[in-house]
């Protein structure tokens, strides 16, 4: 069957993705081979796709990399007794904890931290948390994984002193073997969008 | 739209290195070890997509000082967020998912008015009829060295409006695959087609006149004054 010019131009984009089955694909190559509009239109198509390719096109304003490096210093080497330390591996923790925490301990005031990109630590219980000394980790006082002599310190003291989470007495105490969940983007614009909508 | 985009034609300088290539798994080694605490590893990771985020906000912002600040919300927050990241897309659709929503979240806030549920149903039904029939003229990278080929460049994507625009940047400028543009932007990859057809018709509709002298007579994008409308 023979294709009309405007079967070709609706098809023209998939021609060029290589995203159209055997068959039609020889269809429109056949009146690509004959038609000099459609093949024009083709050429002129795939010639604009490189232009639009080109690095020239585009390009970071002067002084990018410098002003966004200024912008990422501050979370990468962390202000001094910054708790960012490991604010990335707690922030996956609290998904862990936070459940468990809410329900079980939601007698613990919560703390202050200085980092605004600590924010996910906010769920975390203000303490008394336990520390002991076999290990640069923190625990809730009646963690079955805590060892050795130990004893109680607000989280935050915890925290500027670099100790982590105890991730292990988490999932025993959630009694779930679930892992923490990724991180979607998309999520959080959904919640924001909600938010706006409610005012 | 406020002000349009501007061109910016700065290549790189020497000083600067160009982006290394590295493969995926050398990423996903990257992003480990950031995980783990080398947390200074994190601006080598980030580097070859410095200009796809940057570039990605400006598609859906139009504005140079908006879509830079926007990129180092979005990096900014790939870190805060990265001990979350699971490879559940790649490290580059990721970016440019947070990109894109840092993005439209900053334009919901500078043009209230003009967001909400109008925005999604702009697009037009039906199939493109393209209108420029001459045969084509290869316009040759070279052409890209005059500024006016620049300007036009720019300005005839930046008259698309946005649904078309966010996606042949994801697509065609970034080389992103048709379902990594549908997984970015939050759209199914049948949107991504129609889309991705009309903005590629419509851009070579507006280029079409080639270096034939009438680029300033054809490529004038006042408002109102859309070849194909
Ligand atoms: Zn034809
Ligand atoms: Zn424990």
């Amino acid at each position: 069957m023979d294709l009309s010019c405007e079967d070709v131009w609706r098809e023209i984009s998939n021609y060029i993705d290589n995203d159209l089955d055997p068959h039609q694909r020889a269809a429109l190559g056949a009146h690509l081979g004959q038609c000099r509009n459609c093949a024009a239109l083709l050429e002129g198509t795939r010639n604009v796709i490189r232009l639009y390719q080109d690095e020239r096109l585009l390009a970071l304003p002067a002084g990018f990399t410098k002003r966004l490096h200024r912008k990422l210093r501050a979370e990468i080497q962390g202000p001094p007794g910054s708790a960012f330390g490991w604010a990335v591996s707690l922030a996956a923790a609290c998904v862990l904890g936070a459940v468990f925490l809410f329900a079980n301990l939601h007698q613990f005031a919560q703390p202050e931290l200085k980092s605004a990109h600590s924010q996910p630590a906010a769920r975390w219980p203000a303490g008394p948390v336990a520390v002991s000394d076999d290990g640069k980790i923190f625990h809730v006082a009646n963690c079955p994984f805590l060892h050795g002599k130990w004893k109680l310190v607000a989280t935050r003291e915890a925290i500027q002193k670099g100790y982590s989470p105890c991730v292990r007495c988490m999932r025993e105490y959630l009694k779930v073997g679930r892992g923490p969940e990724a991180w979607e983007p998309g999520v959080e614009f959904a919640e924001e969008v909600e938010s706006d909508g409610a005012q | 739209m406020k002000r349009p985009m501007l061109v910016n034609v700065r290549r790189r300088s020497s000083d600067e290195t160009p982006p290394a290539i590295r493969t995926e798994q050398d990423e996903q080694a990257l992003v480990e070890r950031i995980q783990a605490g080398e947390k200074e590893l994190f601006y080598a990771l980030i580097q070859p997509h410095e200009r796809r985020v940057y570039v990605a906000a400006l598609a859906i912002l139009q504005n140079e000082a908006d879509a830079e600040e926007v990129a180092q919300d979005t990096f900014l927050k790939a870190l805060t967020h990265l001990g979350q990241f699971r490879w559940q897309a790649k490290f580059s659709t990721w970016l440019i998912q947070i990109a894109v929503n840092e993005a439209r979240m900053r334009k919901r806030k500078n043009h209230p008015e003009v967001m909400g549920p109008l925005e999604e149903h702009t697009e037009e039904e039906g199939y493109y009829t393209p209108r420029e029939f001459a045969d084509w003229r290869e316009i040759p990278s070279e052409a890209l060295e005059r500024k006016e080929i620049r300007n036009a460049l720019v300005q005839a994507l930046s008259s698309l409006a946005q649904v078309y625009r966010e996606v042949f940047v994801l697509r065609d400028v970034h080389e992103f695959s048709i379902a990594e543009t549908a997984a970015a932007l939050g759209i199914s990859v049948g949107a991504v087609k129609t889309r991705l057809l009309r903005a590629r018709l419509m851009l070579r509709d507006l280029l079409a006149p080639g270096l034939d002298g009438t680029w300033t007579s054809r490529l004038s994008f006042q408002k109102g004054n859309k070849p194909w409308t």
